[in-house]
């Protein structure tokens, strides 16, 4: 019984220590990050390299996601809409839904599934073939050349992604709208200005932007920090995607918190 | 070199180990290792595998902290530098790793150009002609264009031989530099690792080798580890007294002659 008791207890407590390191691990990095920006001082090819990675590559599943989350969110809303014919309130339960909750959800989602995944392979690639060791000993600090700009060019992608993705969501709800309740695209956009939309959208905007920060974080994390070869690689990938999928759900809960609140 | 040369005393020793230990979670695998490195030097590390050298070079480049005592390298102990000084000792070391390490996302031009890039104040036509020049001197003129994933095994040898001693270090450890290569690669690594520490007076090296017939080419003096701990150091002449071990790896027969 003591036995079991204390393999039980030894067990959660294990659990709680990995989870204590890994986040304690997330936020020195995060500092690391930080102190590395000043003075600014970025590697214009590794920064240009993953802005062209990390923006252009994800734009087409940036559009694709945006325009079914537009005609998804109308879809949604079409009984209500047909049994009331309050075709006016279309534009605001778009611009509410899509502006400040899925499309930032969903967009994040898949920029994690794509860049944070592609991030912490390519990192851990890196150490376990050395070259992150190669770095160091031509005194070179992989903080400010390899994460740093992987940091900025996510931090300022996903924002500029989200503000894309929302005018195709619109675009996708318009053309979804006219098609199955024939409701013309200017009442749409009417109702979206009217719904002083400019909050919600803002709200979408700061969310991918945090979202741009800890899909960044977390991914050159779980990167640099992986052992065994390439099942290791495996391994961080992971936990990378799920870590990042969970950050993304808490990071929403806050800041829809509070702006509440606020 | 020397930005990073400091002031201090160290009794002529560019690089230090004293007392050096590192243990992984398996247990020790570096005990007690003492080392200098004095200028000019060529010291031969051998050993079995998975006997420490490797992660004693790694320990020595300041890419592994010890767990016992202390690496100094031009006087300084590198573990209480800040990482700007530790830096700076670093611009002194050259590594070739034993896996390449080349950066794949850059040709072997880049690759080779890239320490030189980092330090800031190269221009870059200079840079691309020194880089041109020796990418020559190792027979790998017509390659400048390719990426690592294009090359043999033996070129990427060379261009990381390159890569580390295009800044002429002061230091410059070579981590089993001909493994996996056949006998003629090998040779001509050997060769290049010669010329190479011929051009830069006074620059010491550490070679990490099995390959002891091609070593004495160049060795001057040997450490030999065994379980994390030195037990031998010496020229060749004093293997002949040392354990049957020591006499074994030098392939030499009971009365002292090289087999």
């Amino acid at each position: 019984m003591i036995r079991a008791l204390d393999a039980t207890f030894g067990a959660v407590g294990r659990g709680y220590l990995a989870l204590a390191r890994t986040v304690g691990g997330i936020v020195v990095l995060f500092g690391r990050i930080l102190r590395a920006m000043v003075p600014p001082r970025f590697d214009r090819d590794e920064t240009w390299r993953n802005l062209y990675d990390v923006g252009v590559k994800s734009f087409p599943i940036v559009v694709v996601t945006a325009l079914f989350v537009g005609a998804i969110m109308v879809i949604q809303s079409a009984f209500y809409v047909k049994r009331t014919g309050a075709t006016g309130l279309l534009g605001y339960g778009v611009g509410f839904s899509v502006f400040a909750e899925i499309g930032p959800i969903l967009i994040g989602l898949m920029f994690s599934g794509r860049v944070g995944a592609n991030t912490t392979a390519q990192l851990g690639t890196m150490v376990v073939t050395e070259q992150v060791d190669a770095l160091r000993t031509l005194a070179i600090d992989p903080i400010r050349y390899l994460v740093v700009p992987r940091f900025v060019t996510m931090l300022l992608m996903m924002t500029l992604l989200m503000v894309l993705g929302d005018a195709f969501a619109v675009l996708g709800a318009a053309g979804t709208a006219d098609a199955m309740l024939g409701v013309d695209w200017r009442v749409l956009v009417q109702g979206l200005l009217e719904a002083h939309f400019l909050d919600e959208f803002f709200m979408g905007v700061v969310k991918a932007s945090c979202f741009g920060v800890s899909i960044s974080v977390i991914s050159c994390f779980y990167g640099l920090n992986v052992r065994g070869g390439a099942v290791g690689v495996g391994r961080a990938v992971n936990a990378s995607v799920v870590a990042n999928a969970a950050a993304i759900f808490v990071l929403d809960f806050v800041i829809g918190t509070l702006y509440t609140v606020m | 070199m020397s930005a990073a040369a400091a002031p201090g005393a160290h009794d002529g020793a560019v690089l230090r180990a004293e007392g050096l230990g590192k243990r992984f979670a398996g247990g020790w695998v570096l005990e007690g290792v003492d080392l200098a490195l004095h200028p000019g030097e060529i010291v031969g590390l051998v050993g079995q595998g998975g006997h420490g050298k490797s992660v004693l070079l790694k320990c020595l480049a300041g890419l592994l902290a010890p767990d016992a005592g202390r690496v100094v390298a031009f006087g300084e102990d590198l573990a209480t530098l800040s990482s700007v000084r530790l830096a700076k000792v670093r611009e002194a070391y050259g590594y070739v790793f034993q896996n390449y390490a080349l950066f794949d996302f850059m040709t072997v031009a880049d690759n080779v150009a890239f320490p030189l890039r980092q330090r800031g104040d190269a221009d870059e036509r200079a840079v691309k002609a020194l880089v041109r020049e020796r990418l020559a001197e190792v027979g790998l003129a017509a390659a400048v264009g390719l990426y690592p994933r294009e090359l043999s095994g033996g070129m990427k040898k060379r261009v990381g031989l390159v890569r580390a001693t295009v800044t002429d270090p002061d230091v410059i450890l070579y981590d089993d530099p001909s493994a996996g290569l056949d006998p003629v690669t090998s040779s001509k690594i050997f060769e290049l690792i010669a010329r190479m520490q011929e051009r830069r007076a006074g620059s010491a090296a550490i070679v990490v080798s099995h390959d002891i017939d091609r070593m004495r080419a160049i060795c001057a003096r040997y450490v030999m580890l065994e379980r994390g701990r030195v037990v031998f150091e010496g020229g060749e002449e004093d293997v002949a007294g040392a354990p049957r071990a020591v006499s074994d790896f030098f392939d030499l027969d009971g009365a002292g002659v090289l087999a």
